[in-house]
């Protein structure tokens, strides 16, 4: 079975982690985030997956290489010379989705972090018979989303209504699709909302259904909302009673903590805390909802809350860190430093407090 | 008397990408010293400076910029100006006088009785043979280019005293907090080859002090090495050796100014130009409308760009490589750099539109030209695209960005 994932382009609203390195490599929870859909996919049984990209193309290829391996499966690129939109790079990859089984393929966006049931995905979609299936979740403000106008029992898709000003339903696109290969049909080669024009045409033969997604999800395209990904992530975990997550008097709520990071004698990390590869936290230290990422110091007696500390900075002694505190790769927080919602760009040193929020170039 | 096979080179510290956060946006995907003024590179302002002096052997830049940006330029500014360029790659900053030193023996394979040190991201007018024919007078190791500034602006400078008659250096001190003296150092220097040694004395008085702490012998011996790590030229080497009768000063009375952030590359910008109207006035731009379009002031736009004759161009302009400027557009103290599309009756105003930018209709980028102020200068990142009608004011936006509602005093990322 075949599947694809929309990357995109620049990533410029998780800059400046995006600085570093392309979106889909950015950590989550202590694995670049396209691996999390990778894996989901391998595990019920897809044997390729394409990445449609257009940015990076060689970083991407790179770290493919490795985890090709490593994971079993294979991962080819399709790379668009022009953004095509969210359907267009479909019809570019076309020859890879479609092999002589007549299976349906998936197709996810990378910027989503969910439950991925994708296995109870095939079974609807094969029980409701249609064109294509799409999953969807119900959000609190459906007006900031693209809202699914569905039919409740058969989950017959009846619209799309972009962001209604008055209320049409609670459910919007999750950006996770199962499709027939006969999709493709409908799909040009040139720039093509999926939402806008290949849903609805679908939608009007009532071929598409939806399929409300169990457990959570989230659009983590940015930092705001990768902090609270972060912790319906972790609550996850839990509700499985993973081994992965920590435990300990330090420990509070759910913190994920690599095996290689090490941690020091009277601090208190969580809830909601993950903390990556190599990463050296040193004594006296409290962290909550926030992601330390591969390399990163954090000195004694320092307090970080609500942050991202990117790849290899360090966080001085007796700092305070807080509020949507973004710090890029290799960024350096002086000691006693107080940072209120400072967005780092990589390669800084931070001598002086950051008293309200701030892009530091 | 001086032989007349008596060797000058020249030495041009580039620096490197890890050091030049202060010029992003600009910086991202090309290293400050190509970044263009009035036109030209950055570091060709500095290079065609040196192809004035008499008897120049070798230009040579030090860096530590990966090589391969370098090497096309180096060829092709060579073969340009008949000079020889040589692009010398650090592994790592050593500091001005640390990487003087490091490459000491390419550096003075020509034997040269004279070396010249040159900052690149230094804007003057860089009197050369004067200063060395001063600097021969006055029969010293060095002799430093210096200009006369505010007082209240001296103190983000090298303050330094000068004999009034001798132009001996009596005293030097970096960023001082209290007034010293409302000469600066303008980062442009002349040395005979003792500066090597110079150099090596003072860091082996660094090595003894430094040793003195250290009780243990064995340590000493395992820790003694030619050179420290970092050894910067004005704080470490030149002001221990002010008033020894070593150092005097040659000063200038043209205009200088130090490139730090991206937004005063324009005001660079615009003394290159005025510069080029004395020296090279072909260079400039001319038009009055009719076949060309409307020139005001100084204004350098590239051969292959091409500009609508109804738009209004200047002064302080500079306009790169394949730019198209539609009709109606109106430029005003800008740098409009490679590839850029400016669309019908756009205005940009004290800005720099980056690389493969497009500027739609009626927009408006502009900022109120303070070049102190952080956001005093708008600057788009490369292929930034403003859409039609939105109007973007003292503003900084990254690469790959597109704007369709108007901003102002916002940095987007």
């Amino acid at each position: 079975m075949k599947a694809l994932i929309l990357v995109g382009g620049f990533g410029t609203r998780l800059r400046p982690l995006t600085l570093s390195v392309p979106k889909p490599l950015v950590d989550f929870a202590n694995k670049p985030m396209i691996l999390h859909q990778i894996e989901a996919l391998k595990a019920i049984g897809v044997t390729e997956v394409v990445l449609a990209i257009n940015y990076q193309p060689e970083v991407m290829l790179n770290f493919l290489k490795d985890f090709e391996k490593k994971l079993g499966i294979k991962i080819t690129c399709s790379q668009e010379t022009e953004p095509l939109g969210t359907a267009g790079p479909l019809a570019l990859a076309r020859d890879k989705l479609i092999d002589d089984s007549g299976e349906p393929f998936f197709v996810l966006n990378s910027d989503v972090i969910s439950e991925y049931p994708l296995k109870q995905m095939i079974e609807f979609h094969k029980s409701h018979g249609g064109e294509a299936s799409i999953m969807v979740t119900k959000v609190d403000e459906p007006s900031k989303y693209g809202v699914v106008v569905m039919e409740e029992s058969t989950g017959q898709v009846e619209r799309f209504v972009e962001k209604p000003k008055l209320f049409v339903g609670n459910k919007i696109n999750a950006g996770i699709y199962l499709l027939d290969p006969s999709v493709l049909d409908r799909i040009e080669l040139r720039p093509t909302s999926i939402e806008k024009e290949v849903f609805p045409n679908i939608a009007a033969e009532k071929k598409l259904f939806a399929m409300v997604l169990p457990g959570f999800w989230m659009d983590i395209g940015q930092p705001k909302d990768y902090i609270t990904g972060l912790r319906l992530y972790l609550d996850s975990l839990k509700k499985k009673s993973s081994p992965k997550l920590a435990s300990g008097p330090h420990i509070i709520g759910n913190v994920l903590v690599d095996e290689s990071a090490k941690i020091g004698e009277g601090c208190l990390i969580g809830p909601d805390v993950a903390i990556g590869p190599g990463c050296v936290v040193e004594s006296g230290v409290r962290l909550s909802r926030c992601t330390v990422m591969r390399g990163v110091r954090i000195k004694k007696h320092s307090c970080i809350s609500s942050s991202i500390i990117g790849w290899h900075s360090t966080v001085g002694q007796w700092a305070r860190v807080e509020n949507m505190t973004i710090l890029g790769e290799d960024v350096h927080v002086g000691d006693e430093i107080y940072s209120n919602g400072g967005v780092v760009l990589p390669h800084k040193e931070i001598k002086s407090s950051i008293l309200k929020p701030e892009i530091v170039m | 008397m001086e032989s007349s096979e008596e060797k000058v080179v020249a030495v041009i510290i580039v620096g490197g990408p890890a050091e030049g956060t202060r010029f992003r946006p600009l910086s991202f995907n090309t290293p400050k010293p190509l970044f263009p003024l009035a036109g030209h590179p950055m570091v060709h302002h500095p290079i065609s400076a040196c192809k004035k002096i008499p008897n120049l052997a070798q230009i040579f830049l030090i860096g530590f910029y990966e090589g391969r940006e370098f090497a096309l330029y180096v060829s092709s500014i060579s073969n340009e100006l008949k000079v020889p360029v040589r692009y010398l790659k650090e592994d790592k900053p050593h500091g001005s006088a640390g990487s003087l030193y490091y490459f000491r023996d390419q550096i003075m394979e020509d034997s040269p009785s004279h070396i010249f040190l040159l900052n690149c991201d230094v804007c003057c007018n860089f009197p050369l043979p004067n200063m060395l024919d001063s600097h021969k007078r006055y029969g010293g190791m060095g002799t430093l280019l210096v200009i006369k500034v505010s007082p209240e602006s001296a103190n983000q400078f090298g303050e330094l005293v000068a004999d009034p008659i001798t132009k001996e250096l009596l005293h030097y001190t970096e960023k001082p907090e209290t007034f010293v003296s409302d000469l600066i150092n303008c980062g442009v220097y002349i040395f005979t080859p003792k500066i090597f040694s110079a150099i090596e004395d003072v860091s082996m008085h660094w090595e003894d002090r430094a040793n003195v702490r250290v009780s243990n012998f064995a340590l000493q011996m395992a820790t003694r090495s030619l050179l420290p790590d970092f050894v910067r030229l004005d704080q470490d080497i030149l002001s221990p050796l002010a008033g020894k009768k070593q150092l005097y000063t040659y000063e200038t009375m043209d205009f200088w100014e130090q490139m730090k952030t991206p937004g005063i590359s324009i005001k660079c910008s615009a003394l290159y130009l005025a510069q080029f109207r004395v020296a090279s006035p072909h260079l400039l731009a001319k038009g009055d409308g009719t076949k060309n379009a409307t020139v005001v002031g100084d204004v350098y736009i590239h051969p292959s760009a091409k500009v609508h004759p109804t738009a209004k161009i200047g002064p302080n302009v500079s306009i790169s490589a394949n730019v198209r400027v539609a009709p109606g557009v109106r430029l005003i103290n800008c740098i409009i750099l490679d590839d850029v599309e400016i669309d019908e009756n756009a205005v940009i105003m004290h800005a720099i539109v980056g690389w493969k930018s497009s500027i739609g209709k009626w927009s408006r980028v502009q900022a109120d030209g303070d070049y102190n102020k952080k956001l005093g200068i708008t600057i788009l990142g490369e292929a930034v695209s403003v859409e039609d009608e939105v109007v973007v004011i003292n503003s900084i936006v990254l690469p790959n960005k597109s704007l369709n509602v108007s901003v102002q005093e916002e940095i987007i990322l």
